[in-house]
């Protein structure tokens, strides 16, 4: 199956508004600085334009499933 | 990992507050004990000898710049795949050859000011090059030159009777690359037993090259150099390939353990942004807690410094819970009372007065 992203090894990703950010934040009871990390410098979040505090929504294959994954856009 | 409860089948959904580390951990280390130390290679199947067992583990998850036997799975284009004559040019091109692959010998005549490289002729067959080839890739190389094809060999007038600049370039001719990809290593074809696909696999991590040649499958197209896969397509992909690298560590060993678990170590070395070891100078390395750090590794220089700068402790990982006899937040014990400022001042002390 041919991928999106160009690589078997990346798997979708997108920018979150930040709105929903909010939203996801609240639900998941969580702070910004509680999610894991992702550099503007790295080639994915080049690609998206994503400014640092910006997070990245990243839609994991596993299995049969897609499940989405955060990462907040940290200065490298 | 945030798993959504409703997408995923209820046998995998974990409860709130579950410890998936030290299961993960725990997982991975039972099996682990019944792996070989040193693998023992079997002669001559192979051309590329990859670390495997322990050793590898090891590497991967102390998070090692380089591995120490670099391999590239190169898959190619559907049609290209599926003939093996296709897939040698394919091969052709990728291979790395260096002049001192093919040559036999370099003799220099410093007081005509000439160089005359022996070629091997039988490896210079093999990769299918010729002499006025190589000769031209020489030319190109060293600039300034004229390389001629002559009998067992090429004569290369460098027009100079300078010692040091003849040496040099002798150097220099040794180490040229005269086709291939820098970087890519030997290379050779594979079949897929199960698609019965053709494919290649080479002993270098020039990922980025490989992929520039036609006929490279770009998609599919892999290595088992964690790192060079972080530079070219960032930390998501760095972890997959971290934890199928885990993944087929320990498949080739014949263990089978849970992929979520080994996902889950791929997720917590990468949840930096970059990829961290979990020894000592990573993710352990790097607690917050004092009494959590002091009880891994170099005890003393945690406390120390922690008593010289005025380190608090907020005391909630699991390590220093139990360091200090105190009910460990995981599971039911994750679960703490809690009550609002205002919601206290309206409780009345009336009850207390009467007793």
């Amino acid at each position: 199956m041919p991928s999106k992203s160009g690589h078997e090894l990346v798997p979708v990703h997108e920018l979150v508004s930040d709105k929903e950010t909010k939203e996801l934040l609240k639900t998941m009871n969580l702070d910004i600085t509680n999610l894991p990390r992702i550099f503007s410098t790295d080639p994915q979040a080049v690609k998206l334009g994503a400014r640092p505090g910006q997070v990245i929504r990243i839609l994991r294959r596993f299995e049969n499933a897609t499940l989405p994954y955060y990462r907040v856009v940290v200065e490298d | 990992m945030f798993m959504a409860r409703d997408k995923v089948d209820k046998k995998y959904a974990v409860e709130y507050g579950e410890p998936v580390g030290i299961i993960a951990a725990q997982s991975v280390g039972e099996p682990g004990t019944q792996m070989i130390l040193r693998s023992f290679h079997l002669a001559g199947i192979e051309s590329t000898i990859s670390t495997s067992g322990l050793p590898r583990i090891i590497e991967l998850v102390d998070a090692k710049k380089k591995p120490s036997t670099p391999i590239t799975y190169i898959y190619l284009d559907e049609r290209i795949g599926k003939s093996f004559d296709r897939a040698q040019e394919v091969l052709k091109k990728v291979n790395e050859v260096r002049m001192s692959n093919i040559a036999k010998r370099v003799l220099e005549n410093f007081s005509k000011g000439k160089i005359k490289v022996i070629l091997d002729v039988q490896e210079l067959q093999s990769e299918n090059l010729t002499a006025r080839q190589v000769a031209s890739r020489i030319e190109k190389e060293l600039g300034k030159v004229d390389a001629t094809v002559e009998e067992g060999g090429i004569i290369i007038n460098m027009h100079t009777k300078n010692l040091k600049d003849i040496r040099a370039a002798s150097i220099k001719i040794m180490k040229a690359l005269v086709s291939g990809v820098d970087g890519a290593g030997k290379a050779t074809i594979r079949k897929d037993d199960r698609t019965g696909e053709f494919y290649l696999v080479s002993g270098g991590s020039n990922i980025e090259g490989v992929m520039a040649v036609d006929g490279v499958d770009k998609e599919r197209t892999t290595t088992n150099d964690v790192f060079a896969i972080y530079r070219l397509f960032g930390i998501e992909a760095a972890r997959n390939a971290l934890g199928n690298e885990l993944k087929r560590t320990l498949k080739e060993q014949k263990i089978s353990v849970e992929d979520r678990h080994l996902f889950l170590i791929a997720d917590a070395m990468t949840a930096s942004g970059t990829i961290k070891g979990v020894g000592r100078h990573g993710l352990s390395g790097e607690k917050k807690s004092v009494f959590a750090r002091a009880a891994y590794e170099e005890t003393l220089k945690h406390l120390i410094h922690a008593a010289a700068y005025g380190e608090v402790d907020p005391m909630k990982g699991v390590t220093e819970n139990i360091l200090v006899g105190k009910q460990i937040p995981i599971g039911t014990g994750s679960v703490k009372l809690a009550i609002k400022k205002e919601d206290l001042a309206k409780i009345k002390p009336k009850d207390a007065k009467k007793e």
